[in-house]
């Protein structure tokens, strides 16, 4: 038990990494949400798309730019640029004429995101065995960033620091901007009801498909982040995630901006807890997959329970 | 279409008919399949969009029927002259104003001599037939949940798994990994299990969907997610402690039912045997007769009190609920009853195949059965049995197909518009793409045609003529 | 079937920083017509969703004949026999007239979900019962022909009414109706006055009323209960409630008085 107490700096520090990585995908769910009520299913395969851009670009241009640092900026850029376009694409395609028919039926717009994600997935890898005739994609070495340092106990990799660096800085980017700017005031109020927003002159068309692109960047950082911690990505594997971060904005209430980053955190941290001790804790019976499990099972006693998530509150259909 | 279709006259469309029927029976007598295969389609395309009199149409039906046995009989045509008599079968079930005992005798013909025919003569189209069913029967399943109660299940195959595993277990030496004095069942339980599956999966059913019922419709979507992804996950790890499904590995010799009699049956009625067509033929059967039992109890629970409920809460939850009626419980019952059917062909699926491994039961496969409900028309039953088939065969037979064809063309050394095949990356393999398929034609059906292609039938209005 | 009263004591319903429905008491009369009326936005939509369990009210109570309801689910409320309409008609577009109506019988449909799979065990009986039932009351709105239309294909007054059908299927003792003549020409308001008269006559129901028809509330009601930016600012008869100047300053604003 003494050694397990010993571990637990480390695993608390590993769920923090898990558990921004989970906070970040969790707000593109709960602001597109917020606006259209839709669980925006796709959003997975946002993320999926910035983790394989970002592999891209540490894969074709380390021979070019040797500096880990001026690559990691490139592609956190380019993998936010290229998800959050994607998103808005998704949106125009995909979403937008189903409400120009404004169908009432609620399953329509679910299994089209559904539809969205399987096509996705399945383009990426397309794309992927065109190029490189690979499934999955490792990340080069990343030079500097895989150095490490010994804080506390914790052994830290440069690029964790970088991933939490990141994350809070995009966090509070999207805090200032959600909460200070007229953009972010226009969004707020097409969620509260988007036909009054309509009447004071916002066009919520032009709001929902910035939502989107604004969910889908951060997604896509996400997934820049996530493939230089975890360095092993496929066209599938925004799917796990995806599920969890959803997991996340219910946790935290959803279409609560604070609650996802509070639900991806929580959720981190028991998902990381429970991959280490499960196996000790059960003399090895159950091992480190059935933390899958239990991700599920706090949604599903989560929803048993407080549905409404820890900040929320409960969803009304309107009358 | 239909604005056309009084531009050409009666006469007309008949001889086309006819002469199209003609060409067919012609190249089938050349053993020319492909143009036979197109002469077969071109017919069904004439008597859809310019159908002749109902009478004449049902005629040609009955042509066709037999010129694309006997070319099945003669192995002409393969596969896609399969595909034909299924269009038959649709065209059948749309045909207005004929005497019913005449539809059902063609209907009859089709499926009781056409295809055991075509499978006889080439035995992978009676395992497609045998697919088609098991994937009707679960869809109409799915149907009650998705098309009726409007209750989006994201992890159909979960039950389909538990259910299949229920009997991979004891149904074999598996059990003896847990149990060692358990002796595997014998073949007979098959019958006794479609039934504890059921209430299995009922249950799981009823556990899940409580607390998810109980709120908006989406999050039912995820957590049935969650839960497909669950059973995935344990049939893979439950190799220990105990060995309960031998992890990824999968079960082998699952136990069959028992057939003498049904062989017995075969030899009187002189009908040509041999051992794998045999049980074949019978799981053919079986899996008729199952989806004629469900397709009844489709058809009886729409027009009772909790099939309108069902339809109400999907129309509109708050109306429903001022009307009396208890939102969670009628959704349970919904929920519940999809789940059933989806265990009990689990059963049947683990005893046809005699194996199962966690690969059969992906994510894949639950959209898989979910687009067949939603490409064929959430509601009808002719649609999402149609849907079962489109997606099967493309599945099992066109998708691979294709894939055969380009790696023959890789092998070869074809070169295609410049490109030499020999190039083309072997991660290039249409049928690793279902994904992709499916998810378009989900977009695609629910921007242009979200009522799937044969629309729920509801009130008096008389759809085609 | 005889109509239960309804007793409303200080029910209050907050959204955010809005007072919907502040402290509104009232009660309606076994078998008699209450009309609830009020400028747009008074508060009265969501004074009935309070009654139907839609909302829960967040202080107060709802006495249906003696028993509280309050905070009861919306379902098991209707089964006690409290029937609605809805203000933006909310019928089951994609069924049959029929078939709304048999919706709102689901409760006195006595078949368990066995024989309703196999059709076995007095099935067919209670189904026909139903379906009987229900064309009786189709005739008794004079929708009786279009019995097998799908309802999205009704004209707007035939919407209206084929709520109530579906309301009074219900076997409800008490009806509450949401702007019933919102809509409907000239001669439809006047056989829709005809038909509520008839139900409180024949059938004894209690009958709450919300409708912005004057000529309407005055001729049918028998007590009118008037609400304004959530509160009650009058009650009383048809008459008392017509000479009441702040029914008439709510109406007509400030010198209006007049007209």
């Amino acid at each position: 038990m003494d050694t397990l107490l010993l571990l637990l700096p480390q695993v608390l520090f590993d769920g923090l990494l898990l558990g921004f990585v989970y906070a970040m995908i969790a707000l593109g769910y709960t602001m597109v949400y917020g606006v259209l009520e839709l669980i925006n299913f796709a959003h997975s395969e946002i993320f999926m798309i910035g983790s394989v851009v970002g592999i891209e670009v540490f894969r074709s241009l380390t021979g070019y730019v040797p500096n880990p640092y001026i690559l990691l900026v490139v592609a956190v850029i380019l993998g936010g640029l290229i998800s959050g376009l994607t998103a808005v694409g998704v949106e125009r395609l995909a979403y937008r004429p189903l409400r120009k028919r404004g169908t009432k039926n609620r399953l329509v717009p679910l299994i089209t995101a559904f539809g969205v994600s399987f096509v996705l997935q399945d383009l990426v890898k397309l794309l992927e065995g065109l190029w490189h005739n690979e499934f999955f994609l490792s990340m080069k070495n990343v030079g500097e960033l895989e150095q490490s340092v010994t804080l506390f106990g914790i052994f830290i990799q440069y690029k964790s620091f970088i991933l939490i660096g990141v994350s809070l800085v995009m966090l509070g980017a999207l805090t200032w901007l959600v909460g200070r700017t007229r953009l972010g005031l226009a969004i707020r109020s097409v969620a509260q009801d988007p036909s009054t927003a309509g009447l004071m002159g916002i066009d919520p068309e032009k709001i929902i498909s910035r939502t989107f692109l604004i969910g889908g960047a951060l997604g896509g950082v996400a997934g820049v982040l996530f493939a230089l911690q975890y360095t092993t990505v496929s066209p599938y594997v925004g799917f796990l995630p995806g599920i969890k971060a959803f997991t996340a904005a219910v946790l935290g209430g959803i279409g609560n901006i604070p609650g996802a980053v509070v639900g991806g955190l929580v959720l981190g941290e028991i998902e990381t807890l429970a991959g280490t001790f499960l196996p000790v804790l059960t003399g090895g019976a159950f091992g480190t997959e059935y933390k899958d499990v239990l991700a599920f099972l706090i949604l599903i006693l989560l929803l048993l329970f407080r549905p409404q998530g820890l900040l929320g509150q409960i969803v009304k259909e309107k009358v | 279409m239909n604005r056309f279709v009084g531009a050409v006259p009666a006469t007309a469309r008949l001889a086309v008919t006819v002469l199209l029927l003609a060409a067919m029976g012609g190249f089938l007598a050349l053993g020319w399949g492909a143009a036979a295969v197109l002469a077969a389609y071109a017919t069904l395309f004439v008597l859809a969009a310019f159908p002749p009199d109902p009478r004449w149409k049902l005629a040609a039906l009955a042509v066709l029927t037999l010129e694309a046995t006997l070319g099945l009989a003669s192995k002409i045509g393969g596969d896609l002259l399969f595909i034909a008599l299924v269009g038959v079968l649709v065209l059948l079930l749309r045909l207005p104003k004929v005497a019913v005992w005449l539809k059902v005798l063609l209907g009859a013909a089709v499926l009781l001599l056409g295809i055991p025919i075509a499978g006889f003569a080439n035995t992978f189209l009676f395992e497609l037939g045998i697919q088609i069913g098991i994937y009707s029967a679960m869809a109409l399943g799915l149907n009650v949940v998705v098309g009726m109660a409007g209750l989006l299940d994201m992890g159909y195959a979960a039950f389909f798994a538990i259910g299949a595993y229920t009997w991979a277990i004891f149904g074999s030496s598996q059990v003896q990994h847990f149990l060692t004095t358990w002796v595997p069942l014998n073949g007979n339980f098959v019958y006794l299990f479609m039934g504890l599956a059921i209430l299995a999966t009922a249950a799981t059913g009823i556990l899940i969907g409580l607390p998810a019922l109980r709120l908006r419709g989406d999050y039912l979507a995820i957590v049935t997610l969650g839960l497909g992804e669950v059973v995935r996950i344990l049939a893979n790890n439950l190799d220990h402690p105990l060995n309960l499904t031998n992890g990824p590995q999968g079960i082998t010799g699952i136990t069959k039912p028992p057939i003498e009699g049904f062989q017995a049956l075969l030899a009187a009625l002189g009908i040509p045997r041999s051992a794998s067509t045999d049980y074949q033929l019978f799981f053919y059967l079986l899996v008729l007769v199952i989806i004629g039992f469900i397709v009844l109890v489709n058809v009886n629970l729409a027009r009772s009190k909790f099939g309108r409920a069902w339809v109400a809460i999907r129309e509109d939850e708050i109306a429903a609920k001022a009307m009396g009626i208890p939102m969670v419980k009628t959704k349970l019952l919904a929920f519940a009853t999809g789940a059933a059917f989806s265990g009990a062909m689990g059963v049947l699926f683990a005893a046809q195949r005699g194996f199962v491994s966690p690969e059969t039961f992906t994510l894949t496969a639950s959209i898989t059965i979910l687009g067949m409900v939603v490409l064929g028309g959430m509601g009808s039953v002719p649609g999402v049995i149609l849907g079962a088939a489109a997606l099967t065969i493309l599945n099992l037979d066109l998708l691979k197909g294709f894939s055969e064809v380009l790696n023959t063309m890789r092998q070869d050394g074809t070169v295609l518009l410049g490109f030499p095949m020999s190039q083309l990356p072997s991660q290039v393999d249409p049928a690793k793409y279902e994904r992709l398929v499916f998810g378009i034609i989900l977009i695609l059906m629910m921007i242009f045609r979200p009522e799937g292609l044969i629309p729920e039938r509801r009130g008096s209005r008389e759809e085609e003529a | 079937m005889t109509g239960s009263s309804l007793t409303v004591e200080g029910v209050s319903k907050r959204f955010g920083g809005l007072l919907a429905v502040n402290k509104v008491s009232l009660r309606a009369e076994a078998g008699k017509i209450l009309s609830v009326i009020g400028p747009n936005g008074a508060g009265k939509t969501t004074f009935f969703n309070l009654l139907t369990g839609i909302y829960e009210p967040d202080e107060g109570q709802v006495l249906f004949g003696n028993r509280n309801i309050t905070g009861k689910k919306s379902d098991s409320i209707a089964s006690l026999g409290i029937g609605r309409t809805f203000q933006n008609i909310r019928l089951f577009s994609g069924m049959t007239v029929l078939e709304n109506v048999l919706v709102g019988h689901h409760n006195r449909i006595r078949t368990n979900y066995a024989s309703a799979i196999f059709r076995w065990g007095g099935f067919g009986k209670e189904e026909r019962r139903a379906e009987a039932r229900a064309h009786e009351l189709l005739r008794y709105l004079q929708l009786d022909e279009r019995a097998d239309d799908l309802a999205a294909n009704l004209s707007y007054g035939d919407q209206r009414r084929l709520e109530i059908a579906r309301a009074l299927a219900l076997e409800p003792t008490l009806l509450l109706l949401d702007e019933p003549a919102a809509g409907m020409n000239p001669q439809e308001t006047e056989d829709l006055k005809h038909t509520i008269l008839a139900l409180k006559a024949d059938l004894g129901l209690t009958i709450v009323l919300i409708e912005h028809d004057m000529a309407m509330v005055m001729t049918l009601s028998d007590r009118i209960t008037v609400l304004e930016y959530g509160s009650v600012i009058a009650d009383g008869l048809p008459e008392e409630v017509k000479a009441n100047p702040r029914v008439i300053e709510a109406y007509l604003g400030k010198g209006g008085a007049n007209a």
